[in-house]
């Protein structure tokens, strides 16, 4: 990690700093920010905005902020300096980015999963079917480059950044300003866990193959294929996660009590 | 899928004088955006031909004239540098934005390959269709996932160095829904449905719901179709 941070890009910084919607509010400031520590979207070394400023940006109360802080202090992801020229600061974790998304993966039920996938589903699919109806032909360049990159990405999470902005793209083909928004929240939201889901070289290839029949299917104008196709990707995705998450919680459990 | 569009008439009588009217006063309406964007354009032309090659800390010379520039149908304009033109980075966007609340504030991008997925902006149409043909050229509408998450236009003219090579492009960006804004009241007054489509036959604006922006529209074969003077979009009017 470096001591200087890169500037987020635009959408990847209003997403992480966005309100947030109404769920245990210190667990979603912790996940939030915790996965852009994780991610590398706020690099080692980064001050946060004060605790008024991000508190009014994420739409939480400044305690429950301060609760959130607390547990990422006790993560290790962010440290505090007291005095001038204090404040939060971001401390890039040292393990693997692989055992951190695995941990991450962890503080989701699987029900969770299970609803997310339902609504990302739904989603993709009603925008891969616009996209059939009003993609032309060179609004799938975008698309195109970025599956052929994602073949042959080597690195999962190199994978997870081409397999997100595929789908933006896909989004954007539709020509739809907020299902593109939306489709980036779902990316901020759990999108890094997807590098998960691509790491094995089969389901990097499946992936693959998913992504060529729909950009076929929106390129032919087969809006009712598109959408099923697209639904199928994000359920394929998910269900690794799903699969990967029950293993890690058997393992956790089988660690803190071994069957006698 | 659209093949490019052909087809359409240009009918010229009592209405048709009318349609050329508006065609050419929204065509008026763009060229008001491509003056500030060849204003940048020669700012930039003359900063690359001042000195040797330019670092981003040169490039602080034009924000002052780019800021300026902002406003009206104008919520964002700049200067996006060809990959390798700069010395200390290998790509930038001098970009400047209008804020809601009527501040201005830089575009800061995450241009580096190992975070961001999105650090290639040469294959957008806003760079790559200046580079390519060496005239300005609108973009558009489009959903700007890059800079503003919203659907816009984009304005671009090529920036060339001294030596004649592709520099990058002088740009701005207008929302769609401002642009509608001012187009629709001129529509309007035509009395008849009628829409504007770009040459790759999406419609920009329109005063018909059976066509609304963002729709391809395949065929304009019959359609009275009018020029928006230079500028490359299509006025379509239908029978009333």
């Amino acid at each position: 990690m470096t001591s200087s941070s890169p500037p987020l890009s635009s959408a990847a910084r209003r997403a992480v700093f966005s309100s947030l919607a109404a769920e245990p509010r210190v667990d979603a400031v912790v996940r939030r920010i915790g996965d852009a520590i994780v991610l590398g979207l706020l690099g080692d070394g980064e001050q946060l905005p004060g605790e008024s400023e991000l508190s009014a940006r994420l739409g939480v109360a400044t305690v429950t902020l301060r609760e959130a802080l607390v547990v990422l202090r006790q993560q290790g992801l962010v440290t505090t300096r007291r005095g001038r020229g204090g404040g939060t600061f971001v401390r890039a974790p040292e393990d693997t980015l692989d055992d951190r998304l695995g941990a991450r993966l962890l503080t989701h039920p699987t029900e969770e999963l299970r609803d997310l996938a339902d609504h990302w589903a739904a989603l993709a699919g009603a925008t891969a079917r616009l996209a059939a109806e009003r993609a032309d032909a060179h609004d799938l360049d975008a698309p195109r480059r970025s599956l052929r990159e994602f073949a042959e990405a080597e690195d999962p999470a190199a994978r997870g950044r081409l397999d997100g902005r595929f789908h933006v793209e896909i989004a954007a083909a539709a020509q739809s300003a907020r299902l593109t928004r939306e489709e980036i929240r779902f990316q901020t939201e759990i999108g890094p866990l997807l590098c998960l889901a691509f790491n094995q070289p089969e389901a990097h290839r499946e992936a693959d193959a998913q992504h060529r029949a729909l950009v076929d299917a929106v390129a032919s104008g087969d809006g009712t294929r598109a959408r099923d196709l697209a639904e199928q990707h994000v359920h394929f995705g998910l269900r690794r996660l799903i699969e990967r998450r029950l293993d890690g919680s058997w393992q956790q459990q089988s660690e803190a009590a071994p069957p006698s | 899928m659209a093949a490019a569009v052909g087809g359409g008439t240009t009918v010229v009588g009592a209405t048709g004088h009318q349609a050329l009217e508006v065609a050419e006063a929204i065509g008026g309406l763009l060229e008001t955006v491509f003056a500030a964007v060849e204003r940048a354009r020669a700012a930039v032309t003359a900063l690359l031909g001042s000195g040797p090659a330019p670092a981003t800390t040169d490039l602080t010379r034009l924000r002052r004239g780019f800021q300026k520039e902002l406003g009206g149908l104008v919520v964002g304009l700049g200067f996006v540098a060809a990959p390798g033109l700069l010395t200390d980075v290998p790509a930038w966007l001098e970009w400047w934005q209008l804020r809601p609340d009527g501040g201005v504030q830089p575009l800061l991008l995450d241009l580096d390959p190992a975070t961001s997925a999105y650090s290639d902006y040469t294959h957008w149409d806003w760079y790559a269709l200046p580079r390519s043909s060496g005239r300005r050229e609108i973009s558009g509408p489009y959903v700007d996932y890059l800079c503003t998450d919203e659907y816009s236009l984009t304005l671009a003219a090529p920036v060339h160095s001294p030596d004649g090579t592709f520099a990058g492009v002088s740009a701005a960006d207008v929302y769609l829904r401002h642009f509608e804004a001012v187009a629709v009241p001129a529509l309007r007054a035509l009395g008849r449905p009628a829409f504007l489509v770009n040459p790759r036959g999406r419609v920009v604006a329109s005063t018909t719901a059976a066509r609304l922006a963002g729709d391809l529209v395949r065929n304009l074969d019959g359609l009275d179709v009018h020029a928006c003077g230079e500028i490359p979009l299509r006025l379509v009017t239908l029978p009333g």
